[in-house]
């Protein structure tokens, strides 16, 4: 898969997030988005992940433009080839960890989804942990979950905003290897927020951000 | 309290969703609405006694009244007495009139009433001919001084728009009643200075004992009373509405807890004290109380409108002949509305700002934590649940107060209370025993739906216990109404067995027995076909005070073709030990009135005598719970001569066709305004008398029903607000917002299931007190348990279909919601 950003601009209100951003992400690659708060990460792995239409310019999915798709169609495409993982970890602490994984096979309406879903679980360590609630796992524990959960439908592209963010730095590394090896295993385009350079470490590509545009590219 | 605080805290949040605000808003406004209405109504059916006529005839001190009618004799006779006083005679009927229809007839001392003045051309030369018209009669047959209507000539037309009436010479009315020499009461008015106490007792010592002498107004006071218990008892069915209405109030300031629970924190971090913590959410119920509650008040004004007509259908089909008068909503009425709308917004709110006074600064926390403490608290609940059924349980065993059933009422409020208690409980147990199989029919949108309504357990708890005493409400009353109508069905097939029916042509209430002719049962007698008559007397009597009815018939008659049911012995043997004896059957709302049993002797003052009857049976009735005392034909005869049948029931030869009977005794009795009814007629008429009587439940219910799902939808809108960062996170997992939508749904679908289960057996358990507490407390009579099982059905999946209707708004907004903003929320 390759996701392709050529010029892209989003505003929300009187703030440009993003002003004429161009960027190509390939599977099998894990690229970082590097910078402080509020100079676009987000926005542009939103742009990315459709979520969202940029205002000019075009994200390009396997050479198609989000913005010539529908709704049913935008859901179907972050339904079958998307992975989302968050800061805060985002599980449902009303369904259980192996509940939570297997969440996006079942709103895909697959069957037999519980086998692929401990699979996945297993992956990430955690297989002993399925009939837990998410409230009595570590923070660490619950982003492994989160990863097992984006990894689960075997997307193209794996979204993490700032996955380490809310972690300590020895559960922040576990985290970022994990995802590192989603891109490798599994061949996903790996496309991570973080303002940790530390994190950022493991990435194949580092795209520094900065008031809504690329700064530098490392390597270039 | 700080009003800047208040603004911001509680007044800005309100503006900000005004959806939910105004939802709650309106429940506690249709609660106080209903409140309003059943008071307006009640009060205007129950005042209407003091007609236009009496107000008219001015003031008067006392009535004198006896059971069967006053001998005419007795005015001349007080007039001798040295007193300064006025004895006039009085006469209360009803006429019916060719082309006008039926007519309230009053017969007075005409020339001597200094009110009505007779002048000019119409001025009349024979008083037996001179009627007196309201203005009301007038304008709608249009009469003037002059004109004619039946054999009178209108000589006067007096101001009574509300009411019509024609007013004639006492003799003139006796002789159109024939009822010559009798007088339905005796009205007396003493001159100033005299000394009513003297009077009193020399009209006492001249007057014979079985004659009643009561202070003018008594009557009115009397019907009051009666109506009491039946007032009593709407008002109470009014308030399940409020009682519903408070279940949402506690929602919506719970919701207010729960999602402030942060902000409290750091108020509470900031130098908030608790008591202002709990004024804070106090003063947001408050908000809703008083404005919710004046809007109750126009809102229950404009129904009182629809409810007085249905109330005054059941006073008279069961009690006494009234007319609703005018509707006004007095201050009282007023501040009872808006006293018990703040007064139960309030007390509702007690217990979710008491847990906001509770929250400690360092415990801002979110809704995980409070729902965990719902979760641990539910098996504390469930036990208080079970206490509050036993005590439901011991207070249904108790007796009336006062006539009232009171502790029946209680044990209804500790049932609801009891349900409400058992809601978690049963919303863990049916989530969780359901898991799997929800899953497999509904997939992810079920699965989320029911885990988040276990999730969400002390909302989802309050709007199950709502819902469910809505339902309860409904299906209790369903169970009861079908009850005794199935009841009132098979007691009609035992009471009526003749083909045909015989009483004065026109409408005729509770209480009212207008008289046949004396010649008619021997008419009816002779015309082929007919096999007996049965000769029906019946009038209205006091007995210890109460009104009831006495009737007389043809007991042998009844014994032979009859299937009279006796709530014990021999039904033979009972009708043939009444033959010509001093012995009485009476009807159970009587026995239980006023304690009467078999073997006991009852005193009826009858005309100038005391009669004293041994009472030979009890039998079922439902037509009023007035009570009936029934005699021999013969034995009452035997007292008053003179008393005119009433009713004649004819029982006809086999094979005699009643179509051809009827037309034959219309054509010997073609001078006569007589109504003949056939059988199947005559029960298809109790029945729909039986259904209008208990419209006024059903809309009362259908309120209720209302108020729950508006709560059912205001709950739902408030979980999808609570929950926009999950349902965002489930777009970006790949939900549609079709997805979205039908979780919502699922969610109304499942409280309806859940509200359903506890309603229909709160309601099962609430049937049980209104028949055999509450209907047995309050009227006197035996209800058979017949559920409507089919209607009940019906009854619950509407309400279920309505429940998940109500999930429809809030499911749109839920697939509205922009995914990245809600997300971005955190």
């Amino acid at each position: 898969m390759k996701v392709e950003l050529r010029n892209v601009s989003k505003k929300y209100e009187t703030v440009e997030a993003l002003r004429g951003v161009s960027l190509a992400c390939e599977g099998g690659t894990v690229t970082a988005l590097l910078g402080r708060s509020g100079c676009g990460k987000t926005t542009l792995l939103n742009l990315a992940g459709a979520m969202d239409v940029p205002d000019s310019g075009e994200v390009l999915i396997d050479g198609e433009s989000t913005a010539s798709l529908t709704e049913m169609q935008l859901t179907v495409l972050r339904r079958k080839r998307i992975g989302f993982v968050f800061q805060f970890f985002q599980l449902l602490p009303t369904l259980t960890v192996l509940e939570n994984v297997e969440l996006p096979l079942l709103l895909a309406g697959g069957r037999g989804t519980e086998g692929r879903a401990r699979e996945r679980l297993a992956w990430v360590g955690l297989d002993e942990k399925a009939r837990a609630m998410p409230h009595q796992l570590s923070g660490g524990q619950m982003q492994r979950v989160a990863i097992a959960r984006a990894l689960v439908h075997a997307p193209d592209l794996v979204i993490a905003d700032e996955p380490t963010g809310n972690l300590d730095t020895a559960s922040g590394e576990r985290i970022m290897e994990l995802l590192a090896d989603s891109a490798r295993k599994f061949g996903a385009a790996v496309l991570i927020a973080t303002h940790s350079a530390e994190a950022a470490a493991v990435a194949d590509v580092r795209v520094r951000m900065r008031d809504g545009r690329i700064e530098a590219v490392d390597p270039s | 309290m700080n009003g800047k605080l208040l603004s911001s805290f509680i007044l800005r949040p309100l503006r900000a969703d005004p959806a939910r605000t105004a939802l709650t808003a309106l429940a506690v406004a249709l609660g106080v609405g209903v409140v309003v209405a059943i008071d307006l109504a009640g009060a205007a059916a129950a005042g209407s006694f003091q007609s236009s006529l009496e107000t008219l005839l001015g003031r008067t001190d006392f009535e004198i009244t006896a059971n069967g009618g006053v001998n005419e004799v007795w005015i001349g006779r007080l007039a001798a007495l040295d007193r300064n006083a006025r004895y006039a005679p009085f006469i209360e009927s009803r006429i019916v009139i060719d082309g006008v229809g039926t007519v309230a007839l009053y017969g007075v001392d005409l020339f001597a009433q200094e009110k009505v003045s007779f002048q000019g051309p119409a001025a009349p030369s024979d008083p037996d001919h001179a009627a007196v018209v309201s203005s009301a009669l007038a304008a709608r047959v249009g009469l003037a001084e002059g004109s004619r209507i039946a054999a009178f000539q209108v000589a006067a037309v007096v101001p009574a728009k509300d009411v019509e009436f024609l007013l004639l010479d006492i003799a003139a009315a006796q002789k159109a009643l024939g009822t010559y020499g009798r007088l339905d009461r005796i009205d007396v008015t003493l001159s100033p200075g005299e000394n009513a106490e003297h009077v009193e007792r020399e009209m006492r010592a001249l007057l014979p004992p079985s004659y009643t002498i009561a202070k003018s107004g008594t009557r009115g006071e009397e019907t009051r009373k009666m109506l009491r218990a039946f007032r009593w008892n709407l008002r109470v069915l009014s308030f399940i509405s409020l009682v519903v209405g408070a279940f949402l109030i506690y929602n919506t300031i719970s919701v207010s807890v729960v999602r402030r629970r942060p902000e409290i924190g750091v108020l509470r971090a900031l130098g908030a004290g608790r008591q202002l913590v709990l004024w804070l959410f106090l003063s947001e119920a408050l908000m809703f109380g008083l404005v919710g509650s004046i809007a109750g008040l126009g809102l229950g004004r404009v129904l009182a409108e629809g409810v007085t007509g249905l109330i005054a259908l059941s006073v008279n089909a069961l009690y006494t002949s009234s007319r609703p008068a005018a509707i006004g909503l007095s201050w009282e009425t007023a501040a009872m509305g808006l006293i018990a709308g703040t007064f139960v917004s309030l007390l509702s709110a007690l217990a979710p700002a008491r847990e906001a006074m509770r929250v400690e600064p360092v415990e801002a926390m979110g809704r995980g934590a409070h729902e965990h403490a719902a979760r641990i608290r539910w098996r504390r609940d469930l036990a208080w649940g079970g206490v509050l059924a036993a005590a439901a349980v011991s207070c249904s065993f108790a007796g009336p107060v006062d006539g009232k059933p009171f502790f029946g009422y209680l044990a209804a409020l500790l049932s609801i209370g009891a349900a409400a208690m058992c809601a978690p409980a049963l919303v863990l147990a049916v989530t969780g025993l359901s898991r799997a199989a929800v899953r497999r029919c509904f997939g992810a949108e079920g699965m989320l739906a029911s885990r988040s309504l276990a999730a969400s357990l002390s909302r989802t708890s309050v709007v199950v216990g709502a819902l469910a005493t809505g339902i309860a409400m409904m299906a209790s009353v369903g169970i009861m109404v079908g009850s005794f109508r199935e009841t009132v069905l098979v007691w009609l097939d035992s009471q009526l067995r003749a083909d045909l029916y015989i009483r004065p042509l026109g409408r005729s209430g509770a209480g009212q027995f207008p008289p046949l002719a004396p010649a008619l049962p021997g008419l009816v007698a002779e015309v082929n076909g007919v096999e007996a008559v049965d000769v029906f007397h019946g009038l209205e009597i006091r007995y210890r005070g109460e009104r009831a009815t006495l009737g007389a018939g043809e007991t042998e008659i009844v014994r032979r073709f009859g299937r009279l049911r006796f709530l014990d012995g021999d039904r033979d043997a009972i009708l043939r030990s009444l033959q010509g004896a001093d012995r009485a059957l009476v009807s159970e709302p009587f026995s239980n009135k006023h304690h009467v049993r078999v073997g006991d002797a009852i005193t009826i003052p009858l005309g100038d005598r005391e009669a004293s009857f041994t009472v030979a049976g009890i039998y079922y009735e439902y037509s009023s719970e007035r009570g009936f005392v029934i005699l021999d034909r013969a034995t009452l005869l035997k007292y008053l001569p003179d008393q005119p049948p009433t009713n004649l029931a004819v029982y006809l030869r086999p094979g005699a066709d009643p179509a051809t009977v009827s037309a034959a005794i219309q054509t010997r009795a073609a001078d006569q305004m007589i109504a003949i009814a056939r059988n199947a007629s005559l029960r298809r008429d109790a029945v729909v008398i039986f259904d209008r009587t208990f419209a006024i439940t059903y809309a009362l219910e259908a309120v209720a029903i209302l108020i729950a799902i508006l709560g059912a939808a205001n709950s739902l809108l408030a979980l999808v607000l609570d929950r926009r960062r999950e349902l965002g996170l489930l777009r970006f997992l790949g939900a549609s917002p079709r997805q979205i939508m039908r979780m919502i749904v699922l969610e109304a679908g499942f409280l309806g299931v859940l509200a359903n289960l506890l309603g229909a057996a709160l309601g099962f358990a609430l049937s049980f007190l209104l028949i055999y507490v509450v209907n047995k407390q309050s009227f006197g009579w035996t209800i058979q348990f017949h559920p409507p099982l089919g209607l009940l059905a019906a009854a619950l999946t509407l309400v279920f279909c309505a429940t998940v209707a109500a999930g429809v708004y809030p499911a749109r907004a839920a697939s509205r919601l922009r995914p990245i903003e809600a997300i971005r929320e955190e």
